[in-house]
């Protein structure tokens, strides 16, 4: 990452994990910051980072350093594709020089190709923003005046500012994001990883919103045990579907709504009663469950992530099929999705932050309304359940032995 | 996702309005290569669009002799020419966008802020600037060889002569030449095929698909095959997912052979470098087996992307018995084949939406790629390539016993269709 600081570098470096690690590349952020505060402890003044205070510039590279190794420690023993995500200001082409050298020069893995990702906001209400929002928030404010922080923090950024040479190295690999991608510039982008990276960094957007989703009301097959098939709603999947609008319009008010269901009749059912616009998605349909083998709970509790029915698919599959919802779910704003178990534990996932292992087993229930509210680490989640009851389709991990 | 979701009552797509692309830039930057993918790709996706070639327009009004200081600007006598052919174009552009056309392509060198200008005042929908610009004299030189002296401006031209032709042609517009800098524009810029780029004001869904489009192209020479899967032991029903049959694997045998030879022998043909192959499959033991006897340093990856299209309900059923078990169903087939969704099934534009993220990393893929894959996903991926239309997409004849090798290039790809020796026909 480049940027001075409250640019949203760590808001960036965290969507980009998470988005990585869930379309299945082993990804891992390491941020100087916490470093920092390890070693030095929180409560450093704006004065630590002045790059004329001799003592607080060796710190800050101390820890620099300590990330830097660990990154490459980590980056060498992990299998397979993987992208770690360095996320600090390498505000100064001599830093970035430096970080470009000890990858080189990092013996262990052949090939560990670089990409620089700056975030530049040039406008100060912006950056006001990002301050109060996420870094008064922060360790190194705990118990500080919340005006007296905001100033101090303002002078950091000045220290900063006076070296700051944002990168426009030619032979640098680099996105460059200005005012939230009102212009973005790349150079030397290589293969197809860091090409999906610029697509996602394109489609983001940091404006507030929610995303609402829900199963589809208890269906027939859900009440016979059955799973598969495109049944209607039960006569108590039919009462969840009529107590829905007042839940979304109690909890939104008088915000604009898109409704996205799978194109099975029981989504497309449960959304019927709701007053906004809706959309189809044949991507949002159930796990296709293909032929029935008796060998197969027995097979799949094994690695239910990676287990395909034969003839159908596994849960890896369906994170593939919906990543494009995904991204057009990161450009969009308020959104309800009306799914199904299997679909919701892979979006849930995504914006959860869950590894693979866990996300089959998510609880999904029945007749209850997520709602999720991104902020700059995660999502603020919560949830409601509606009073109507419905069966429990949700099958618990086995216990090894 | 990228085939559309849904149409809107205006006929266009993805709610986005009607998009005027205007490409900037010296002659022999890759421009029309730009704008031909472009049109390739949004034509795939369903998106009416449409090139607007100034230099077709110019042959048309004027015929193909012309000589280089026909485009000098300052050339008094040719200007009230040059005027009226840009006028045409301009009509016919109009005329597309009132007729329902979504994305209209403007490819000429537009070259000055006043000529940009004069577009923009005469196009009232949104429009995006596509500049190409190259310093690298080996990129340039390459274009002109392989694009501008196989026009028709230049038959029965010499090689050499022709490239000094257009390279005067060139020298007139650098004096000329105006960089786009106006902030408040959306354009892109792109230098030296796609080395470096820049996006400014790129808004909304269908530009920002546009644009993540042509960061994926490359202008290296490759080439792409296509193969059926080899016959399986359960051929009717698609969820059995049975192995091949003892013909199938006789096949993937003669499969292998048969492309190895052919890539030696193409290779000491043109003499371009030595490039590496890939095989995609789909992750059905009918797909992946027949690529079992490819080995190192041939690649071979497996994509979910690329399984069969889905048939639902209709599964292990012939079309008989479809149509006297679901006659409503398939009176609607008949109705509108590409988008009709049987029970439980996918249509051929579900799979397209399904296979898009493979055309982008095909695009982007350096290697040569050999696709073995079912007949659906193969037809898709076949009219992305030779730009085939949406009513014809069923009617492409892929058959069991044909190896198909494409070659890209500016406008029409090229086809070249084999028998693989050994392999019973049908």
């Amino acid at each position: 990452m480049v940027g001075l600081p409250a640019r949203g570098k760590t808001f960036i470096a965290q969507k980009v994990g998470r988005y990585l690690q869930w379309v299945g590349v082993n990804t891992r952020v390491f941020n100087v910051g916490e470093y920092r505060r390890e070693q030095c402890g929180a409560h450093q003044l704006h004065n630590f980072f002045d790059p004329e205070n001799p003592e607080g510039k060796r710190k800050r590279q101390e820890a620099a350093s300590a990330a830097m190794d660990d990154l490459l420690h980590w980056i060498t023993n992990e299998e397979g594709t993987a992208v770690a995500i360095y996320d600090a200001t390498n505000s100064t082409q001599e830093r970035r020089r430096w970080i470009l050298e000890r990858c080189r020069t990092y013996q262990a893995r052949a090939q560990l190709q670089v990409m620089f990702i700056e975030s530049v906001c040039e406008d100060e209400e912006v950056v006001m923003e990002n301050i109060r929002a996420v870094k008064l928030q922060s360790p190194d404010y705990a118990g500080v005046d919340p005006e007296a922080a905001a100033r101090d923090f303002r002078e950091r950024i000045r220290h900063y500012e006076s070296s700051y040479e944002p990168v426009q190295e030619r032979d640098l690999t680099y996105i460059r994001l200005v005012n939230v991608r009102s212009q973005v510039v790349v150079n030397l982008i290589r293969g197809y990883l860091q090409s999906r990276v610029v697509y996602y960094l394109m489609n983001l957007h940091v404006s507030r919103r929610c995303i609402f989703f829900s199963r589809h009301g208890e269906s027939m097959f859900n009440v016979e045990g059955k799973i598969g098939g495109d049944s209607l709603l039960s006569p108590r999947g039919e009462q969840y579907a009529n107590a829905l609008p007042q839940l979304i319009k109690d909890n939104l008010g008088s915000e604009n709504l898109t409704v996205w269901t799978s194109t099975m009749r029981r989504t497309i059912q449960t959304a019927s009663k709701l007053p906004y616009p809706k959309l189809q998605w044949k991507a949002l349909d159930e796990l296709n469950a293909g032929e029935k083998y008796p060998e197969d709970y027995a097979n799949r509790d094994d690695d239910k992530f990676n287990y395909r029915y034969r003839g159908g698919e596994s849960y890896r599959d369906v994170v593939l099929r919906l990543e494009p919802v995904m991204m057009e779910l990161e450009r969009q704003h308020n959104i309800l999705i009306i799914g199904h178990q299997a679909i919701l534990r892979c979006i849930y996932a995504y914006f959860m932050n869950l590894p693979r292992d866990e996300l089959p087993y998510i609880r999904v229930p029945l007749h209850t309304v997520i709602r999720l509210a991104p902020k700059a680490y995660g999502c603020e989640e919560t949830r409601f359940r509606v009073n109507i009851e419905a069966v429990d389709t949700h099958r618990p991990k086995p216990q090894a032995g | 996702m990228a085939a559309q979701l849904y149409k809107t009552e205006s006929g266009r797509l993805f709610h986005a309005g009607a998009i005027a692309i205007i490409t900037v830039g010296l002659p022999a930057r890759g421009k029309t290569h730009t704008a031909r993918s472009l049109l390739r790709y949004l034509r795939w996706l369903g998106v009416s669009t449409q090139v607007f070639h100034l230099g077709d327009y110019r042959r048309q009004v004027v015929g193909e002799k012309v000589s280089w200081d026909f485009f000098h600007p300052d050339n008094q006598a040719t200007m009230a020419l040059r005027k009226t052919i840009l006028e045409c174009a301009l009509a016919d552009l109009l005329a597309f966008f009132h007729t329902g056309g979504q994305v209209g392509i403007f490819d000429a060198a537009n070259t000055t802020d006043e000529r940009r200008k004069q577009l923009q005042e005469r196009l009232e929908h949104e429009h995006v600037q596509v500049q190409s610009i190259c310093d690298k004299e080996d990129i340039i030189n390459a274009n002109i060889r392989s694009v501008k002296i196989s026009s028709p401006d230049y038959l029965g031209w010499n090689e050499e002569k022709a490239l000094e032709d257009f390279k005067h042609r060139i020298e007139n517009h650098m004096p000329f030449y105006q960089t786009i800098n106006d902030p408040a524009l959306s354009y892109v810029k792109m230098f030296n095929a796609g080395e470096h780029m820049v996006f400014n004001n790129i808004n909304g869904y269908l530009q920002t698909r546009i644009v993540y489009y042509m960061m994926n192209l490359h202008i290296s020479p490759r080439v792409i095959y296509f193969a059926r899967n080899g016959e399986s032991l359960n051929e009717q029903m698609d969820r059995a997912d049975a192995d091949l049959s003892p013909a199938g694997h006789r096949y993937a045998e003669h499969l292998k052979d048969f492309l190895l030879q052919r890539r030696a022998e193409r290779q000491e043909e043109t003499g371009e470098s030595p490039r590496r192959l890939q095989v995609w499959t789909s992750p059905r033991r009918r797909s992946f087996n027949s690529a079992c006897h490819f080995e190192f340093p041939v690649q071979v990856r497996q994509r979910a992307q690329l399984i069969e299209i889905n048939p639902g309900d209709c599964d292990g059923m012939t079309k008989d018995e479809i149509r006297a078990k679901y006659p409503d169903e398939w009176a609607n087939y008949q109705q509108d084949s590409y988008r009709y969704r049987f029970p439980r099934a996918e249509s051929y534009h579900d799979l397209a939406v399904r296979v898009e993220p493979v055309i982008l990393e095909l695009e982007r893929e350096k290697d040569d790629v050999l696709f073995i894959a079912h007949l659906s996903v193969l037809r898709l991926l076949y009219a992305y390539l030779m730009g085939i239309q949406e009513k014809d997409v069923l009617s492409i004849n892929i058959p069991r016993d044909t190896l198909i090798e494409i070659i890209p290039s500016a406008y029409r790809y090229k086809e070249t269709r084999m028998i693989i020796p050994g392999v019973k026909r049908e």
